[in-house]
Parts: C-alpha cells; structure tokens; sequence
C-alpha cells in the first residue's frame, strides 16, 4: 500500500516528535530524581543534626530516660520520621529491633535504606556516630525518613511525562498532517494543471512563476520535456505532410494515366507505352520511400553498425570516380585535399559524399573547381565540399539539410532530384555521432559534414 | 532452376510467381511459414525466396528449421527496414536480403548472383552478333573493330554483355560496375551508357545496347520493328 506524502510527513513528524520528547523525559526524569535524593539526603542529615545534641547533652542513664521520650514525642509529632540508637550498652539503646538484614541494609555510617514491615517505600536512612561521654559509650545514632512521598511525586512526574510524549507525538502527526496538506496544495494545483494538456494544445506550458522554486524546477524540467515533444510533434506532422505531398504527384499521375489509357481500346505499344510510364513514377516513389525509411532509422538514433577504420581521403575518391563522367559532362574539375582515419561504414559514408558531390556540381558553373576538404579536428573529422558559384543566401542554409527542401523551388518537378540528397547526408552524420554545416560567402559555398573520430 | 517462393501478400506471390516463371524458372508457392517450412524441407530447390513476416510461423523460425538439414541459397524479403532484421537473418544463415518495397529486376539479379554462385568459371571470351569482348585483355571489338573504351565503360559494357538479354537496372548497373550498393540521385548510369552507345552503337549497326524505360538498360540483339522508344 502507497501513502500519500501528506500521511507519511505526518507520520515522520510523529516519529521524531516521539523520538525527541521521550528523550527529554527520560532526561527529566533523572533530574527530578537526582534533586529529590539529594533533597531527601539534605534532610536526613538536618534531622541528625538536630537528635545529636539531645544525646550529648544526656550521658548517664537516669537522663537516657529523659532521651528516649524526646525521641517517642518526635516520632509522634512526625510519623515519617523513624529513630535507632545502638551501642554495646544495653542501657543505652533506642528504637524497634532490627534483623540482621535491615541492619546490614543500614550500615555504621553515612546513607542507607531499609525495608520496614507495613511500608510500601524503602525508608532512607542516615547513620553517624555520638561519641562517648559520661557514664554513656558511643553510640550509633540513626535517623530514617519514609520515601514514599518521594516515590510517588516521582511516579506521577513520570506518568505524566510519558502521558505528555504520547500527546505531544499525536498532536504533532495532526498538526504536520494539517501542514503538509497545505504544503502540497501548490503541487495539486500543478497537477491539475498537468491535467489539462493535451495534443490539442501543444503549445500550452505550465504556469513557473507563481510557484515555489522547489516546485518550478520540476515544473521547468516538465515545460523542457513538453517544449521536447512539441518539437518531435511538429517534426512528425510536418514530415507527414511531405510524405503525403511528394507522394502524391507521382500518384496522381499513376492514377490519371491509369485511368486514362483504359478508358478506350489501345494498340499494345500505347499500353506499353503506358507501363513504361507508370513504372517510372512507380519506381521515383519506391525510391522516396526508401529514403525515407533510410532516414526513419537515423530519427530513431540507430547507429552505423559496420565500421571499418579506413582513409577517408580514399573513401572520398572513390564517389568522386563513381561521379566521373557527371562531372565531365558538367565541365568541372574536383581535387581532394587532406586525408584522415576514421572508423565508418563506407557505403553510408560514400553515400552522403556523393550527395554532397552531386549538389554542389548542379550549382558550380562550366569550368569551376570542387574542391573536398578531409580536416582532422579534435574529436571529429570534418569532410566539407566547396563549389564557387552563385552562391546561396542566408535564409536557406540553416534549413538545406531539411527533408524535401528545395531552394530553387522550381526545380521541385525535376526527375533526378527528390529532395532528399542533403537530409540524407545529415542522416549520415548522426549515424556517426556527426553534425552537418553550410557556409556561403562571396560565391563560394561549402557544404559538409562532421564524423566522431 | 527451381525456386520456392514463402509469400503470404497474395499480390506480390502472383506477380513473383508470374515474372520467375518468365525467365525461365520453375517456381512453387507457399502461402504461410508452415507450408514454406514443410516444402523447403521436403523438396530440392535451386533457391528460396522468404517474406518475413509470415502467418503460422515466421521467416527466421522456417529459415532456422532450413539449415538444421539443408544448405539451399535463401534470399529474405523483409518489409521492415530494421538493421536487426537483416543481422538477424545473414547471421541465421540467410544469404541475401531485399528490402520492401524492391524492384523485380533486382530480385532477379539477386536470385542469378545466388545461383551463378555455384556455376563455377565462366566464359572469358563473349560474342554477341558482330560484338566481340576479351574479358581477360578487357579490350573490345565490333566487325574486327577495335573499340576505344574507357576502364569503367568497358566494365559497362562487361556487365551487360555477361547478362546478355537480362534486363539490368540502375542500381545493379552502379553495384556491378562502381561498387555502389546505394541509390542516389544522379543519372551516372545514363551519362555511362550514353557514352558507352556513341562508341559501341553509333558507328554499327544492328543496335545492341536498348533502354527499357523504366527498368533499366539490355545488351541483345532484337529486331529494328520490335524496338522501344
């Protein structure tokens, strides 16, 4: 069974109210018991004192007459007080018999404690000696004094000590139940608010700044978590709405064309005709939607399984002889320039090359050089392609690496290029722990990607 | 050639079915994973084609039973584009695998490379009408004509030439000649063969090199009134 946060503070706040009030008793209790003994010691020894000289002053036996009803009228005046002379002379003696027990119990001399017959309470005792005087030898004098009142102040000190923690411990679990639920009333507001989201509203966040900085840290990390998911959401949307777009063209021409070739009798080489035309569109959107599970598997943070370790520089001449004829066809020239190590899987990596080769030799003019740059950085290679040109403006480059984005959108209906050439590039790099870059400046554009070392 | 074909997506066994039988191959279809595992168990084939996802029981489970007692050629086909699938089935004793959606030409290409796999040692010297290729000396002629190719066209012109009638496409055209086992957006191969045509079909005749548009491009001999345009 789960407590709420409410139930378990009150019962924390209940525990260690306990804890701390059972301590200050036992505490207390021990005080109260050290100052009553010594009390009690105190008057032992005042009341000694005080039966001392009525002894000294007698010291034959016609006076020890006179003693012992001194000694009887004072225990009757006070009945907690008991009195004891012992001495080797029989003449000289006071006070019921003792057995040998209470006797050894009592001692010679100083503090001691006897249980007498009819008492609940020990009787505390004091013992001295009277020295010899006269006719009368030393004798011991003792004076006891009943506990029982002592006993029981403490007994009730500590019934209602132990009363005190219990109530103190409960009251503190009422009462820390009490707070923490008014502590908490920040968080269920919170929650409700949580409540509310929905996909409808993506962009809703929940309300910092009236919350207490414990809270509006959480609070904050969920806004970063929804900012996060809004984020994949509108990705997810947008991509969608790509898909639908780049694949519907094809369709409606397959559809279309379709439609229109069985609508009346045709010679075989117009249904041929036909087929042949068909499976162009059908082969653009098998290779569009290749590309886009391509792609799915970067979104999904996959990572290039099969890496050798090999030179990159030789990686990249490969795509640039696979290029060969385009670029003679196009009348430009590439040099390869630099040369690192890197662990990569080669096919992915000659892939995203020969995008970049393939982009930057549509925008390089008759007679350009192409120019690739294999850099060893700290922690990364850096593998960039650079094409003078016309150049392309600021406004583009941040979003080249996007699905589907064209800049001369104009060029959207050509056969050869579906758009995702570059976005396939930067799938290229994440699968390699990489990033992609675009620089454009005073005709020169360069265009690149980065690989973990 | 006998193939078995483990396709439970009715359009795509027919079509299967149909294009194989074409070419010339003997082909029988199983429906779902139980039937594929009983009949590649029980019948001698030249090689499988196996969907992965399968009713009854899956690709990997029919291609697992297969190998505990055969060692028949298998190609995958597997609708997923997940690395774990493809690891998965090479690692299982798969010999190739397609990606859906594929193209017909490339299964066909797949299924040959399988299958010429244990053909042994092929011809070093090719004719095709008055077309004549010394793949050793890597040199050419046509009517006693020496042709000056370039390295990458003459290997071009190889591929076609060892495939004499099959329809090659693009992307099996870059595999064979720059080893490039990706599709990308250039037309390479078109520039390749353009160049390869002003040399080897410009200045003779009959045409030999033929577009299939569409599909891809065929080295052959056909008749002038039967040509595509």
């Amino acid at each position: 069974m789960k407590l709420s946060i409410s139930k378990r503070l009150a019962a924390m706040f209940a525990v260690a109210s306990f804890v701390m009030l059972a301590v200050l008793s036992v505490a207390m209790h021990g005080l109260l018991k050290r100052e009553l003994e010594r009390h009690q010691s105190n008057e032992l020894q005042a009341r000694w004192t005080m039966y001392k000289p009525i002894i000294m002053r007698n010291d034959d036996v016609e006076h020890w007459e006179y003693v012992r009803t001194k000694f009887d009228n004072s225990i009757s005046e006070n009945n907690r007080v008991s009195l004891w002379v012992q001495s080797n002379d029989s003449r000289f003696l006071y006070g019921s018999s003792l057995t040998d027990e209470q006797r050894h119990m009592i001692g010679t001399r100083g503090f001691g404690q006897a249980m007498l017959p009819g008492h609940d309470a020990p009787l505390k005792t004091y013992s001295a000696e009277v020295e010899a005087r006269g006719e009368r030898p030393a004798v011991l004098l003792t004076v006891g004094i009943d506990s029982k009142p002592f006993v029981e102040t403490l007994r009730a000190f500590t019934v209602g000590l132990i009363a005190l923690t219990v109530v103190g411990a409960l009251g503190a679990a009422g009462l820390g139940y009490y707070i923490a639920r008014v502590g908490m009333r920040p968080l269920d507001r919170l929650s409700g608010e949580a409540r509310g989201l929905s996909p409808g509203h993506l962009s809703r966040r929940l309300q910092t700044d009236t919350l207490a900085p414990e809270l509006s840290e959480l609070a904050d990390s969920f806004n970063g978590a929804l900012s996060r998911l809004e984020t994949a959401y509108q990705q997810l949307e947008a991509f969608n709405a790509d898909v639908a777009h780049e694949l519907r063209t094809p369709l409606g021409n397959l559809i279309g064309q379709t439609q229109v070739t069985l609508s009346r009798e045709r010679s075989v080489t117009e249904l041929k005709e036909a087929l042949h035309s068909n499976l162009e569109d059908l082969e653009r959107l098998r290779a569009i939607v290749n590309d886009m599970l391509f792609l799915a598997r970067a979104d999904r943070g996959e990572r290039a399984p099969n890496r050798v370790e090999v030179s990159i520089a030789q990686e990249v001449s490969h795509a640039v002889e696979y290029l060969e004829f385009i670029f003679e066809e196009a009348g430009v020239k590439v040099r390869i320039e630099g040369d690192a190590q890197a662990s990569i899987e080669t096919s992915l990596f000659r892939r995203a090359v020969t995008n970049l080769l393939q982009n930057a030799v549509q925008h390089a003019p008759r007679g350009a050089e192409i120019v690739v740059f294999v850099l060893q950085q700290p922690g990364a290679i850096r593998v960039s392609v650079q094409n003078t040109g016309s150049g392309i403006a600021r406004e583009h480059l941040s979003r080249l690496f996007d699905r589907f984005y064209r800049v001369d959108s104009s060029r959207s209906g050509s056969r050869e290029n579906h758009g995702l050439g570059l976005a396939i590039v930067r799938a290229v790099a994440t699968m390699h722990g990489g990033t992609v870059f675009a620089e454009s400046e005073s005709g020169a554009t360069t265009i690149g990607f980065t690989v973990a070392a | 050639m006998k193939v078995l074909i483990v396709e439970d997506e009715p359009k795509t066994a027919d079509y299967l079915e149909r294009g194989l039988r074409e070419q010339g191959y003997v082909v029988d279809v199983a429906r779902d994973g139980l039937d594929g595992k009983h009949m590649a168990l029980e019948y001698e084939y030249d090689v499988i084609v196996l969907d992965v996802m399968l009713p009854g029981t899956d690709g990997f489970s029919v291609l697992h039973a297969l190998r505990e007692r055969r060692q028949t050629p298998v190609i995958m086909l597997t609708a997923r584009d997940r690395v774990d699938d493809r690891v998965r089935g090479l690692r299982e004793g798969a010999d190739d695998y397609l990606v859906k959606p594929f193209s017909f030409l490339e299964l066909v290409a797949r299924l040959q490379a399988l299958t010429r796999r244990s053909r042994g040692q092929e011809a070093m010297q090719l004719r095709i009408a008055d077309l004549q290729i010394d793949l050793l000396a890597r040199k050419a002629w046509r009517n006693g004509q020496r042709l000056d190719l370039t390295a990458k066209e003459f290997a071009l012109l190889a591929a076609l030439a060892r495939r004499k009638g099959e329809i090659l496409s693009k992307t099996t055209i870059a595999e064979l000649v720059w080893d490039v086992n990706f599709d990308s957006d250039t037309n390479v191969v078109e520039v390749a063969v353009k160049r390869l045509r002003s040399k080897l079909d410009d200045p003779f005749k009959p045409t030999l090199l033929h577009t299939v548009r569409g599909m891809g491009y065929v080295l052959e001999v056909r008749d002038e009134q039967s040509e595509d345009a």
